[in-house]
């Protein structure tokens, strides 16, 4: 069964939603790093507007970066997740979704590739740095928070909740 | 205003792709320039101005090397200045201090000849040689003030020289044993044999009244006899140079051992000297006796 695509409103929505709670767990910086990759991964890639994913992703990346205040040199952060959003959405629009088992599958997949990118990249923007437990609860959380989008974003409300 | 759009406008998403790529590429380079971007630049900087950086430096080496070996040469040749300057005055020095230096080795040779022979003898400069000249001699710079009086001997380590012929007040002339008026009573050292010797000139003599039965070898040495009362027995006076055989006697030819044209100081005998000297006695030294029952 092919699953339609979310609405491009309720998606931006979630993505500012997103982006907000980026800014706003600054003091909790793993919760950040959860928040941002949910954002990047999960809310902001979408088949054939890779543009808007590309804003978003470069926005969390920023805002990720600019409140840890950490690095040198900032920008890392946001091309690794241009680029892995860029990736989803390809994704997204060559391997359309059947289900949450293939969706938390590939936001697993994501979130590692995602982990070595970001790293790879800010070693290369800001030079050697401490990776951080931030990749650890993302993966650790994924469940929860995949299973979140696909309700938010694929699947509608729960039948059970009405 | 469509077939234009179509023909030199993109679509909607081609601007959309290109402007994702502009952002990705742009991002990309953001990242690859890394920490302090402008240190890229001085690095390209650096790269290209290596070339006249290492130009720069070596001209600068070269100077630097060319500025030191300009100094040391001309430290070099001040140097050597300075000593050249003190060589020639060295020279100078030691060409002043040359006639001193050989009086004064002059000097402790007849110290050495003075110690050797027991008498209370006298020395004396040669201040002129008249030996050329006939009947010359050699002039003394002492004379009477000195006690000197005429027929006193005259030598010198090599040997005997002659005898004074005439004293003045301060000077005094000596008579070569070479002159042809000279005589000295000689003894030839193997044989015994006496004789008189009178001078041939140049430093030769002839040894006359010696026998044809004598047996005399060139080469031997010839001592004064002490027979004339002038010299003491047992001086040098030279060596026989030649023998030839007489009708009464040998004619035996002398080379005076003394070097009469280079002759500075000599020693003067004292007049009418004993016969034969007798060498310093010397005691021997007594070894301490060792008391017995002491260690």
């Amino acid at each position: 069964m092919r699953i339609p695509a979310p609405s491009a409103l309720r998606q931006n929505l979630l993505c500012a939603a997103a982006l907000g709670l980026v800014f706003l767990c600054a003091p909790f910086p793993r919760l950040q790093a959860v928040v941002h990759v949910l954002l990047v991964l999960a809310l902001a890639p979408r088949a054939g507007s890779p543009l808007t994913g590309v804003l978003w992703a470069a926005a969390a990346g920023w805002a990720f970066e600019g409140s840890l205040r950490l690095y040198p040199h900032l920008g890392g952060t946001a091309w690794a997740d241009m680029t892995l959003t860029l990736a989803a959405g390809w994704m997204a629009g060559r391997w359309p979704l059947e289900g949450l088992k293939g969706w938390l599958a590939r936001l697993a997949c994501l979130v590692v590739a995602h982990t070595l990118l970001v790293h790879t990249a800010v070693r290369l923007a800001a030079g050697p740095h401490a990776w951080g437990p931030g990749w650890f609860w993302a993966l650790l959380s994924l469940p929860l928070w995949g299973w979140a989008t696909w309700r938010l974003l694929h699947s509608g409300p729960s039948p059970r909740l009405g | 205003m469509a077939l234009r759009a179509a023909k030199w406008g993109w679509s909607h998403t081609g601007w959309q792709r290109l402007l994702v790529l502009l952002l990705w590429l742009g991002h990309g380079t953001w990242v690859l320039l890394g920490p302090h971007p402008g240190r890229h630049w001085a690095r390209a900087a650096d790269v290209l101005s290596k070339p006249g950086q290492g130009l720069a430096s070596r001209w600068a080496q070269w100077r630097a090397a060319r500025r030191v070996s300009a100094r040391s040469f001309a430290e070099t040749q001040a140097e050597n200045e300075r000593l050249r300057a003190e060589l020639a005055q060295l020279r100078t020095q030691m060409a002043q201090e040359a006639p001193r230096l050989m009086e004064a080795d002059e000097a402790v040779r007849l110290l050495g000849l003075k110690r050797q022979v027991p008498l209370d003898l006298k020395g004396a400069r040669v201040i002129f040689s008249t030996r050329p000249a006939a009947f010359g001699g050699l002039i003394l710079d002492r004379g009477q003030d000195l006690g000197l009086v005429a027929d006193q001997g005259v030598l010198v380590p090599e040997g005997i020289v002659g005898r004074l012929w005439s004293v003045g007040p301060t000077q005094s002339k000596i008579l070569p044993a070479d002159a042809p008026n000279a005589s000295v009573a000689v003894m030839l050292m193997r044989s015994r044999a006496t004789g008189v010797l009178q001078g041939l000139g140049s430093g030769r003599a002839l040894i006359r009244y010696i026998s044809n039965q004598e047996v005399v070898q060139v080469g031997e040495a010839v001592l004064t006899s002490g027979l004339d009362r002038v010299f003491p027995r047992g001086l040098l006076v030279g060596y026989v140079a030649e023998v030839a055989p007489g009708d009464l006697e040998l004619k035996v030819q002398v080379n005076l051992s003394a070097p009469l044209d280079r002759i500075s100081t000599v020693l003067l005998l004292p007049a009418q000297p004993p016969l034969e000297v007798q060498p310093p006695f010397v005691a021997p030294e007594q070894k301490p006796q060792r008391k017995r029952g002491t260690p």
